[in-house]
């Protein structure tokens, strides 16, 4: 009875073409790229800011849940509707609402995909830099809510540094404006800051006033190959301390490189026991620059140092990492990648260490686990591949897992560095966060105190 | 269904590259019309998910264009998947009305449009150079056959010349069946048994379903060329004039990313005339949207998808080319405004 009153009414705010309760769409909004599964009641695709505010209050008043989703690329189960209720698929509010060039500013709708985003401001010589491997398909709300970023995120920092101002819907269906589009401002409590990387917890983002970055004249992007990962990281900590700050530095073991390599037979990376792949972005000058000052600091470490012959091999070189994640499951046709404990982050000093306790847990367990990611500011991304069929390789897989979470946050690190908390980390919040987590929960009690914000999510 | 299949959905990461690609999914926008949608579906009935209605529209939107498996990061492949899967719901009584319809046409009339016409009309006064034996045989297909009998008609009277005969009885050649569910034996061994009358070594076909049909699911192992790639080699015999029009060209999916025909056609309209790419283009082409029984069972998402693609042809050029008279067909559909014709319309026109 109730099902269908409330059908009734996200019918009346969206009109009949905007809800879904077919078995088909129910069961695809199940889950996103993690293991996390819950089924929504209804799936709503949401034109308006008006509308978001209308269905939240509804959800409000009637207390079931509101799970946002962008492009359900995430890997933590944060689009998951863990308690069933309604999805939100923002994917269709994807308008750009303004080109403020001058004022390196755009302000768009949530749902609008990262890359099509920066293939608008190409021609005028802009970008948005956050590049999550999924930059081809995800929104830009769903960025902004998991805080993500991606491999430039050493020289250009995460999305949090380029959101100036958000239009939230709040639990009860408030429309609030954060920010502003001035660069700096210290009016109140940081409020922008407290949505970015909430992950639909606290309100709905319906509108975001972003920064924009000029585009580099040149990149230049080098390969150095290692022994062994640990090599690589000291390397990594070489290079960051001599001063250059490279616009990426990602670190791929063996398997990866093999991985990459299966991928597209016109790419032959070198076989070694780990790459560095550097990326110098800037003027002409400063890219040569930054070039030789990564060799100097490498040479001493690395077997082979070689640099991308010209723009094609530089993105072609780029574009297979991009997508190497789930690349991966190429290697063997039993195994699958899952992505359970992929996504931790260290102190750049404590790469090497990490790097071994990584291959350590990973002879513990017997499973083969690939390390690869944003080694320059310290992230790895442990991908292991299993049986899915199998439920001993699974056992493994998350107790390797539980163990790689564990060790990063002894040695002063973060279960999730981009990939965001969902519900596959919230177990580790409290061990990551001590009483921070309190004060998390009381945030979330006070925005939404009847808890249909994303519930299930986060530790809150 | 199969333990293959079932490897094969688990191959999915559910990383949702296919999102960006997915043509049928840029229309509608539902999850669960993208290729990471079905897989999930597929997986669904595996598990016991009901197969109602929103479940054959998801596993039936898919035009087979198979973008999605070229661009698959983990190595999936959906198309298989889709196909596999119809077949088995088919097999348990499960299908739409356009598949149930497609199916008795095709089996009991030889052509899935329904035509009760003498097929080979077409033919007109070039029946009598029909040949009872013959190396190569010219499969024409029922929609060249059906709706383009005169383009069909010019396309055997070049092919003639190099000694290339035609079936007498041919019949559909199953591809409308096998991309939807049916099982096509009995058009397949009526077909064979013709071309073993001939004695052809090779069948040369003008359609990219035709073409994949008979070259990847015929049991025997029959040399399949398409028609652009037979007169690509036979270029310097046709005297062809040179034509002040500038032409760009569509990949039908089953002949370019499903069997790697590309350059057969580019080579023909380069020796004609100018042409200019589309936006997307050889292995990443986007769908013309007519294919895997989307033309039939959903005509208005078909007309969706044929404007996208349109939206790719570059300014100013005189006409759209293609090499497959179903893409022709859809293309045409999408934009009265856009001038589509066949490669061999454009060689009738080099050779006047």
């Amino acid at each position: 009875m109730k099902k269908s009153y409330l059908l009734k009414k996200l019918q009346e705010i969206v009109g009949n073409e905007r809800v879904s309760v077919s078995s088909a769409e129910l069961y695809c909004y199940s889950c996103d790229a993690s293991q996390i599964r819950g089924m929504p009641d209804f799936v709503v695709m949401p034109a308006s800011t008006d509308q978001v505010s209308k269905i939240v209050r509804l959800a409000n008043e009637n207390e079931i849940a509101v799970t946002a989703r962008g492009a359900g690329t995430g890997l933590a189960g944060g689009a998951v509707p863990v308690e069933n209720g309604i999805v939100l698929d923002m994917s269709s509010m994807n308008r750009i609402l303004d080109m403020d060039l001058d004022n390196l500013q755009v302000t768009i709708e949530p749902g609008i995909v990262q890359e099509k985003l920066n293939e608008i401001l190409e021609p005028h010589g802009l970008f948005f830099p956050p590049d999550p491997g999924s930059s081809a398909m995800c929104t830009l709300g769903g960025l902004i809510a998991n805080n993500g970023s991606g491999m430039r995120s050493v020289k250009y920092g995460t999305t949090r540094n380029y959101v100036l101002g958000l239009e939230v819907v709040l639990a009860d269906g408030t429309v609030i404006n954060t920010g502003s589009k001035v660069s700096k401002s210290v009016a109140g409590y940081s409020l922008t800051d407290l949505f970015v990387g909430s992950e639909g917890t606290l309100g709905i983002i319906t509108k975001a006033t972003l920064r924009l970055r000029a585009l580099p004249k040149e990149r230049s992007v080098l390969l150095a190959s290692f022994d062994d990962p640990e090599h690589a990281g000291k390397a990594v900590v070489k290079v960051l301390s001599s001063g250059i700050v490279p616009s990426a530095c990602e670190i791929l073991d063996r398997n990866i490189i093999d991985a990459i390599n299966t991928y597209d037979p016109n790419i032959s990376l070198p076989q070694a026991g780990a790459i560095l792949m550097f990326e110098v972005d800037g003027t002409e000058n400063s890219v040569l620059e930054g070039i030789e000052m990564i060799k100097d600091s490498c040479s001493d470490l690395a077997t082979s140092i070689k640099a991308a012959t010209d723009k094609e091999e530089r993105d072609e070189i780029w574009a297979a990492r991009r997508l190497v994640g789930a690349a991966v499951s190429r290697l063997d046709p039993l195994r699958t990648r899952v992505y359970v404990g992929e996504d931790i982050g260290v102190p750049i000093k404590e790469l090497p260490g990490m790097l071994h306790k990584v291959r350590e847990i990973s002879e513990e367990f017997d499973l083969p686990i690939m390390t690869y990611g944003h080694i320059g500011d310290g992230n790895l991304h442990t991908g292991m591949c299993i049986d899915v069929l199998s439920d001993n390789e699974w056992d493994k897989l998350n107790r390797a897992a539980d163990k790689i979470h564990r060790t990063a946050i002894d040695i002063g690190g973060t279960v999730t560095a981009e990939h965001g908390v969902g519900s596959a980390r919230s177990d580790y919040l409290e061990l990551e966060l001590g009483k921070g987590l309190d004060v998390m929960i009381l945030i979330k009690k006070a925005l939404d105190p009847k808890g249909i914000l994303n519930p299930g999510k986060m530790g809150v | 269904m199969n333990d293959l299949d079932m490897r094969s959905i688990l191959k999915c990461v559910r990383c949702g590259t296919c999102r960006s690609v997915c043509p049928v999914f840029d229309v509608i926008g539902w999850e669960s019309s993208s290729s990471r949608g079905r897989m999930l579906v597929a997986h669904g009935i595996s598990q016991g998910l009901e197969v109602d209605e929103s479940v054959f529209n998801s596993i039936n939107t898919c035009t087979t264009c198979g973008l999605c498996e070229q661009m698959c990061p983990s190595g999936a492949s959906p198309v298989e998947v889709i196909e596999n899967l119809r077949h088995q719901l088919v097999l348990k009584g499960k299908m739409t009305a356009a598949q149930k319809l497609l199916r008795s046409e095709a089996l009991e009339k030889g052509n899935p449009l329904g035509e009760i016409r003498e097929r080979m009309a077409w033919l007109g006064d070039s029946e009598k150079d029909v040949r009872d034996k013959a190396d190569y045989v010219f499969f024409a297909g029922c929609l060249a056959s059906y709706r383009y009998p005169e383009l069909t008609k010019r396309t055997f009277d070049i092919l003639k010349n190099f000694g290339v005969t035609v079936m007498q009885e041919e019949v559909c050649c199953g591809s409308p069946l096998l991309r939807t569910g049916s099982d096509p034996s009995e058009l397949v061994s009526k077909n064979l048994e013709q071309i073993k009358k001939i004695g052809a070594h090779t069948i040369i076909t003008g359609c990219a379903g035709c073409f994949t049909t008979l070259k990847n699911d015929y049991p025997e192992d029959m040399n399949v060329i398409h028609v652009t790639e037979f007169l690509a080699e036979h270029l310097d015999e046709m005297e062809l004039k040179k034509l002040d029009l500038k032409v760009t060209y569509h990949d039908p999916c089953h002949l370019g990313r499903c069997n790697g025909v590309f350059d057969a056609p580019r080579q023909i309209i380069e020796s004609i005339c100018t042409l200019e790419e589309m936006a997307s283009n050889r292995e990443l082409s986007r769908c013309c949207g007519a294919g895997g029984g989307v033309l039939k069972g959903y005509p208005e998402l078909a007309t969706e998808l044929s404007k996208k693609r349109l939206e790719e042809v570059p300014d100013n050029v005189d006409y759209l080319v293609s090499a497959c008279p179903l893409c022709c067909t859809n293309l045409k559909r999408g934009n009265p405004k856009i001038e589509v014709i066949d490669v061999i319309d454009l060689l009738e026109m080099a050779m006047k």
